[in-house]
Order: structure tokens, then sequence, then C-alpha cells
């Protein structure tokens, strides 16, 4: 029997060199183009050639980052740490605890507790007496995320505002660190923190989520950030100038809120970047079900947002900027367009080379992977020491990349994008409170 | 028949000629023999409140258990004066009928101290037997009233003057015959007091956590759902309208387009923003600030007299079982037996090499003696008394919470040992009173080896909770 699985298997291995092989460059391209064509062009080139130019920078212009830090605490401007939340209560305490141990200490914390049903707003109130949270604000009536992060923006004083997701905890420079670019460029607007798994090791879904937060969200959005085109910074940890939220007058209503804001900040002329050394540890979901419900929900947002809020962008007008174009123009041919290219190409393969299906499967794999190793090294380099050496565990976790982001990942991206466009579901989600759902479908916001 | 005697105070002129009228100062020579009540003439308020607390605080039972009735013009009367009195008459509806209706409606007040002469009480002097007698005599619940013009905020109408001071006097001796068991209570309320003067005037004032500060603003916090925008009910005031100043449309309806999640307070001295403010008090009398945690709270009762009660009135409180107790046994007060206990619990860990036991003792139906003995009860709790000081040792250190719950430290003796000897005291009162009066007492007891680890005071409340009548 294992001789002939050997047998199998060596015919296979003979079948993918044969057909290698035999391949020219035009069969290259119709067998492989979502790889070599888009794929690799975009996500490892790309990122391979920015980082080339941004990584030797970061340490060329190192005296521009000291003289910014100089200036930083030369003003020492008070920072508003803003922490909307329901139900987080558990996770307040660390989060708390890691800004005790901030190097940047003028700030002040205000945790909003949208409704919670729980024991947060004993735990928060405790805090509060200990002086460990400078402002507790208790909303006994769920109002949704927007409102809670708007009621801290009502109470904050500082001249910065990082929001930070209740169930994240920041690393001891993460304040200071985030707060550099405003110094850099006097048109930085916001500044989107980098964001790591703080429960990578709990499953296999948060270890495969923490190397594609390395990927995407490290790598991902630096790079863009470099191109001028960066569309989103993240909830669990970003940082803006106060003055142009209260001029937005805050967050609308979500979700995908956060790359709602950025986008508002883009097209008020400031610039948005993202700094890959400010370090915000945060609790993904640890289990493949919960992902999925985490990702149908951000994935509707970009039909919500960017084909119907902000569809302005793309359209020639007074106002019109060519990077703001780029931005959401990427974004939508990227995860919209090319999301369709795989059932096309998946299609193409069955018809047309249904016998060596199998192979190109095969080979699809072997790029896919040989990619995503690459680009965990680039990661790796972008984040120098940020990078812990406990986490190259997650090497051995490469092999079910491929499969994470190619299946799992487009299957659910796919669906949120066809309920969204036919369906609007996100209009009816529970993460807003009903009657707030129920006003926003009704102005279709 | 009786007849009421008509105090005329001073400076006012009487209209009447149907009863006997006598000057103020002549109520305590006054021969009470043959009257019903007073007649207290209420044109001068003052004038008549000042007769009023000549006739309590006379020693002389006849004169001041006699029942009180005002006469009354068209004076106001505060709520404590005038339900210090049994009732009133108007002035304009004076009759020989009224007063003889009055004169048999209050009988059964003058039968009462009439019994009470019989047992030649005349004169009372112990405050404690006054107010209990008075309460005896008037034979209805004691309420209290709110009032603004003692600082206690609280009174007792009918008690207020037997007390000349006004201070704590008056709850002190309702406590004490509480304690006793003559008097039993029923909730009313509760309230705060301040920790300094006694005073229930508190101005209860909300503050700024950080500075202290009283000059403080609250203000809802206002959600539009539409936008998301959130801030102060006053941010989206505009004329008579609440307009959003994010998106400009004007709310509609709470809980529709908006809604308000909470309330927030902004310190105008230190800018300081909570949604907890401070909460502190400053007394309207001795002007002091104080939290709320440190004032004294108390529970207002209103009260009646017991069975116990009833017979202490007649037979005074020499006749309470305590105070026999007291005298042959050398009862321990409650606070220095508490300081025994945790002398012998330490020395028994100490050492370690014997035990001591705790007996508490609860005479469940002694209330039933009083009531079939009357004065003689004295008799019979002398010969009780008698028999606990022969069953117990000397070294025992024996304490009473009441009229019917003693405790006692039984030194060097084991529970068994204990069990014995509270055996041989039950065996002995049963014998008594089942031989001389056929009365079954029912005695409840629990023994306990003490240790460290037990808690007087809530084994003592246990007990008393496990034994209330």
């Amino acid at each position: 029997m294992s001789h002939w699985k050997n047998f199998k298997k060596n015919m296979l291995i003979e079948d993918i060199l044969t057909f290698i092989s035999e391949l020219d460059t035009l069969q290259v391209l119709a067998y492989f183009w979502p790889f070599f064509l888009l794929d690799m062009t975009r996500y490892l080139l790309l990122d391979f050639i920015v980082l080339l130019s941004y990584i030797p920078k970061r340490f060329r212009y190192c005296w521009k980052y000291k003289n910014a830090r100089k200036k930083l605490y030369k003003e020492r401007p008070l920072v508003s740490v803003i922490v909307p939340g329901k139900n987080e209560g558990k996770h307040i305490p660390s989060l708390v605890h890691s800004l005790d141990y901030q190097s940047y200490k003028h700030f002040e914390l205000i945790v909003v507790d949208d409704g919670s049903d729980d024991q947060t707003p004993n735990i928060c109130r405790a805090l509060e007496q200990e002086g460990l949270i400078d402002l507790f604000i208790r909303n006994d009536v769920r109002g949704g995320k927007a409102s809670a992060a708007n009621t801290a923006l009502t109470y904050s004083r500082g001249k910065y505002v990082i929001h930070i997701d209740a169930d994240s905890h920041l690393a001891p420079d993460a304040i200071e660190t985030i707060l550099l670019p405003f110094y850099l460029d006097e048109r930085v607007g916001a500044v989107g923190g980098d964001v790591r798994i703080a429960n990578a090791e709990q499953s296999i879904a948060t270890r495969l989520q923490s190397i594609e937060y390395m990927k995407s969200l490290s790598t991902g959005r630096t790079v863009a950030s470099e191109l001028g085109i960066l569309r989103i910074i993240a909830g669990a940890h970003g940082a803006f100038r106060r003055d142009i939220l209260l001029r937005l007058r805050g967050w609308d209503v979500g979700p995908g809120l956060d790359g709602d804001i950025t986008l508002k900040i883009r097209k008020l002329g400031f610039r948005v970047v993202h700094e890959p050394m400010a370090v915000c540890y945060t609790h993904a979901p640890n289990t493949f079900t919960k992902l999925a419900r985490q990702r149908y929900r951000w994935d509707r947002s970009i039909i919500r947002f960017r084909l119907r809020k902000h569809r302005d962008i793309l359209l020639p007008s007074k106002s019109f900027s060519f990077t703001n174009f780029i931005a959401s123009a990427e974004n939508i041919f990227f995860n919209i367009v090319l999301d369709i290219k795989w059932w096309l190409y998946i299609i193409q393969l069955i018809i047309f080379s249904p016998d060596v299906l199998v192979i190109v499967f095969i080979l699809n794999y072997i790029l896919y992977l040989t990619a995503n190793t690459l680009q965990f090294f680039i990661a790796i380099a972008l984040l120098n020491n940020t990078f812990l050496r406990k986490d190259y565990i997650l090497l051995l976790f490469l092999p079910l990349i491929p499969f994470y982001t190619g299946f799992y990942l487009r299957l659910v991206r796919t669906y949120a994008y066809l309920m969204e466009l036919f369906h609007s579901v996100s209009y009816h989600d529970k993460w807003n409170p009903w009657k707030v759902s129920k006003i926003v479908k009704k102005e279709r916001l | 028949m009786k007849q009421p005697c008509l105090i005329s105070t001073a400076g006012v002129p009487l209209r009447t000629t149907l009863i006997h009228c006598i000057h103020p100062n002549a109520i305590e020579s006054f021969d009470t023999h043959d009257l019903s009540f007073w007649l207290i003439n209420m044109a001068d308020p003052k004038a008549g409140w000042d007769a009023v607390c000549r006739i309590r605080r006379d020693l002389r039972v006849g004169i001041y258990l006699r029942p009180i009735v005002y006469l009354i013009d068209n004076a106001t009367l505060s709520n404590e004066i005038y339900h210090a009195a049994n009732g009133h008459i108007r002035n304009d509806n004076l009759s020989q009928q009224l007063l003889d209706d009055w004169s048999s409606k209050l009988e059964p007040i003058n039968l009462w101290i009439e019994k009470l002469e019989q047992t030649k009480a005349l004169k009372d002097t112990n405050i404690a037997l006054r107010m209990l007698r008075l309460i005896a005599s008037e034979e209805r619940e004691i309420t209290p009233f709110t009032t603004t013009h003692t600082i206690s905020g609280y009174v007792y109408p009918i008690l207020v003057p037997l007390f000349s001071t006004e201070d704590t006097s008056v709850f002190e001796t309702l406590n004490f015959l509480l304690n006793q068991k003559l008097l039993t209570s029923n909730f009313v309320s509760k309230a705060h007091f301040c920790g300094h003067c006694d005073s229930a005037f508190l101005n209860f004032k909300e503050t700024c956590p950080q500075c202290n500060s009283e000059d403080i603003r609250n203000d809802e916090i206002v959600h539009h759902f539409k936008c998301a925008y959130t801030g102060e009910l006053a941010d989206f005031r505009q004329g008579g309208r609440l307009i959003c100043p994010k998106c400009e449309k004007v709310l509609q309806h709470i809980g529709v387009d908006y809604d308000k999640p909470s309330i927030i307070f902004n310190c105008n001295h230190c800018t300081h923003t909570f949604q907890e403010p401070n909460i502190n008090t400053t007394c309207y009398s001795c002007g002091r600030t104080s939290e709320p945690e440190n004032l004294i709270l108390r529970t207002i009762y209103s009260y009646n007299i017991t069975a116990i009660g009833e017979n202490t009135a007649i037979f005074g409180l020499d006749t309470l079982f305590t105070r026999i107790m007291e005298s042959k046994l050398h009862l321990t007060p409650i606070a220095t037996f508490k300081e025994f206990f945790a002398i012998e619990s330490s020395r028994i860990h100490r050492y370690q090499v014997s035990t001591s036991t705790l007996i508490l003792i609860h005479l469940v139906n002694i209330s039933d003696i009083y009531i079939r003995m009357g004065h003689r009860a004295k008799e019979i709790f002398e010969e009780l008394s008698v028999i606990f000081q022969t069953t117990l040792r000397t070294s025992d250190v024996i304490t009473a919470l009441n009229e019917s719950t003693f405790f006692v430290i039984m030194n060097e003796t084991s529970p068994d040992h204990a069990e014995l000897a509270v055996e041989r005291l039950r065996e002995r009162i049963t014998e008594l009173l089942g031989s001389n009066l056929n009365f079954t007492p029912r005695i409840s007891f629990e023994i306990l080896n003490i240790k460290p680890d037990i808690d007087l005071d809530v084994t003592l409340e246990e007990f008393q909770e496990k034994h209330a009548d």
C-alpha cells in the first residue's frame, strides 16, 4: 500500500516537473496570471521596493526622529487617550497598567462605557477612584461605538487624541512614538499605530492572524503610508489632532468608522501616516467562527463607505485629490475587483485546464507560500527590534497561510461584499443599537 | 363626677365661669382628688405651653399624669404643642355638656391614676419611670412628629414637656425602656443626625471630588443617532429647539432620533469633569461639614407599652427582675462583660490547659409572672435571684441584656459541667414556680465553649434574634 502511495507521489512530482519544464512565458502567465501579474506585483514587489527605500531612510533620518522627540518633550502637550467600549471591563486593568509604564507621561485617560451590562462600570469606577482613570463616563443607554468615542472626544482636553480599543494595551513607548510623525511633518493630521496580536499563542486562528497582521497591517500600511495612499487608521490604535476631530465633530456611525474618519481627514487635506514602531497589542478572535463574524463586519464597510459614502473621492470635483483617488481606487480595485478575479481564475482553470488542475493548484500553493515567507521576512526586517524572538514560532504556521488568506478570508470577503451590495446588511448590524441602525438605514448613511 | 380645672395663663382674661380656675403658680398645691383633666387656656400659646411643662414636670402622679385639654381661640399651635395634649376645646363651643363629655372620655386615665395612687406611688423622681407611667396612662401608641422647632427634627409631643432640656434624653430614655422590654417599637423612619451636635437639620450637597467645591453644574449628555454626535444638552439648544451642532438636524423625539445616555457634572472651580459627585453635609446648627458616613443614622420608632411595662408602670422599676438580680448577684454591665470575655478568651487560648464556658439564658415567659403577680412579682423574683445565686458561683461573671436575657461566663468549666449547672437552674426554677404558682416557666439556653474565634457581639445578636419574643 505504502509502495503504491510512494509511486503515486513520485508520479505527481514527475508530472509537476514535466509541466513546469514544458511551460513557456506566455503559458506561465496564462496559468498563473493572478500571482505574477497582480498579487506578486502589488503585495510582494511593491512592498519590497518601497521598504527597500523606507528601512534605510528610517535609519538615515534617525536624527529627524530624535529632533521630533526633542520637540515633543519640549512642548509636552497633553494627550487624551480615549477608550470607548462595551463589556470590556476585564481588559481595562491591563490597559491601565500598560499606560502606567508609558515613557510619555503627560496624558489623560478617558474611558467611556457604552451601556455595559456586566461588571465594567464597577471595575472602571474603582480605577477612577484610585486615580488610574482620569475620567470614566458611564452611559446607561448603549449608543454604539461612534457615540462612545464622541463622548470621550467631547470631554478630552489634549492637543492629540489617541483612540485605543478597550481590549488592547500599549508597548511602553507607544504614546511617545505615535506622536513623533506630528512633529516630523506639520501636515500630518492622523497617525496609525501598529497593531499586534496580544493573544497570538491562544489558538491557530490567532497565530494566523498574527502573521496576517504583520503582512497586511505592519508592512501593508507602512507601504501605503510611504506611497501617500493610507486609507485607514485602526480603531485599536490611532492618534489624531484633536482640532481636526473637533472640526469633523467626531466619528460617524459605524461599522467601518475608522476608515471613514481617515478618509474625512484626507479630504480636509491632511496627511495620514502609519507608524510601525508604535506598538499596540490587541485581543483577536480566537476561533475561526468569531473571526469570520469580525471580518464579515469589516469587509462590508468597504462597500458601504468606499463605494457609497465616499464615492465623491473617485469623481472629478473642485476638491479632487490624486492621492485620495488612488487610496480609494486601489482599495476598491485590489479588494473588490480582484476578489472577482479569483472566481474567474477558478472558472478558467476548470473549463480550460481540468487535466492539470491539481498541478496548477499545487504550484499556486508553492508560489503563494514562497511569497508569504518572503513577506514574513520583509515584515521582520521592518519591525526590527519590535519583533519579538518568540514570534519566530510563527514560521511553523506559514504553510497554512495560503489556505487562510486564499480560501477562508476570501470566502468571508466575497460573502460580505455580496450581502452588502445586494442587501445592505450593514444597516442591520447588531454592532449598532437597533435605534441607531433604523435611522442610519432610513437616511442611507 | 370629677371636674376639670382651668389654668388661667397670665394676662389672658377668662370668659367662662363654668369651671374652677387657678393661676399656673397654684398647680403644685392643687388638690387633684376630684380633678378630671387640666384645661389650659392657649390664647397665649407660650404661657399655655409653660403651664403644660409645669404640670408634666411636677413630681406628684396626681398632677403630672392627669390628662390635659387645650382651650383654644384662634391661636395657631405648632404640631408638637397641639399633640402634647389629650384634646382641645374651642372657646366658642365651651359648655358644661362638653366638659362633662371630656371628663367621661378621659375617665380611664383617671382610673389608672387612682390605681397607681393605691400603691402608695405618690411622687416620681425617676425620669424613666415617669415616662413609662405617662405612656401607660395614655394607653395609646406614642408616635413621633417631624418638627422644625427642635434640633432633633422629631418629637414625641406627649413626652416633650417631661424634659427641661432640649437634647437626646427623650430618645435615650425610650431606648432604655425598650431595652428593658418595657416598650415595643415599630419602625417609622430613619434619619441622619449631625455627629457633633445631634441636629437633624443638615444640608446635603454634591461637591467636586477633586477640589470639594460646591460650585458644580450638571447637564445631560445627548446622543444624536443619525450622526453619532454626542455633547451636552446646552450644545444642542438653539432658541426653543434642539439642533445637532454636527449635522444641523432638528432633534425630534427622545428615543426615536436621539437619547440622553447619562448625566455629567462639571466643576466651575477647578474645571474637573465627573459623573459621581461627592456628597457632603453641613449642619445648620453647628455649621460643621462632614461626609454622610460620619453622620449618626437613627431609626425613628413609634412605641407601645408591653405587659411587663404595664406592670412596671404600676409597681415601679424596683420590681424589675434585673434590679433584684443586680442587688443579689452584682450583675456586670454588658460592656464590662465583653471585656471579661475577651480576657478569658485570650487566657484560654494562651495557656490551652483549661476550658471555660459561655452560657446564654432566655427566660421566655417571664412577663407572665408580672401579669399574674402584679407587685408581688418582686417576691418571686427575689426567690429566683436566690436560685441564680446558689446555682452559679461567685467567680462566674453574669450580665443581663434585659429583663429576660442573661449571659454567664463560667470560668474553668467545661460545657458538660456548665450544662449540669444550667439543668440544675432550670429544675429549681421549674420547681419554685410550679409548686407555688402552678406556672411552667420556659427557659431556653445555649452553651458555648469559649474560643478566640467566637465573635461575642455576633453570638449575642444571633441568640437574641433566635429567641426574640
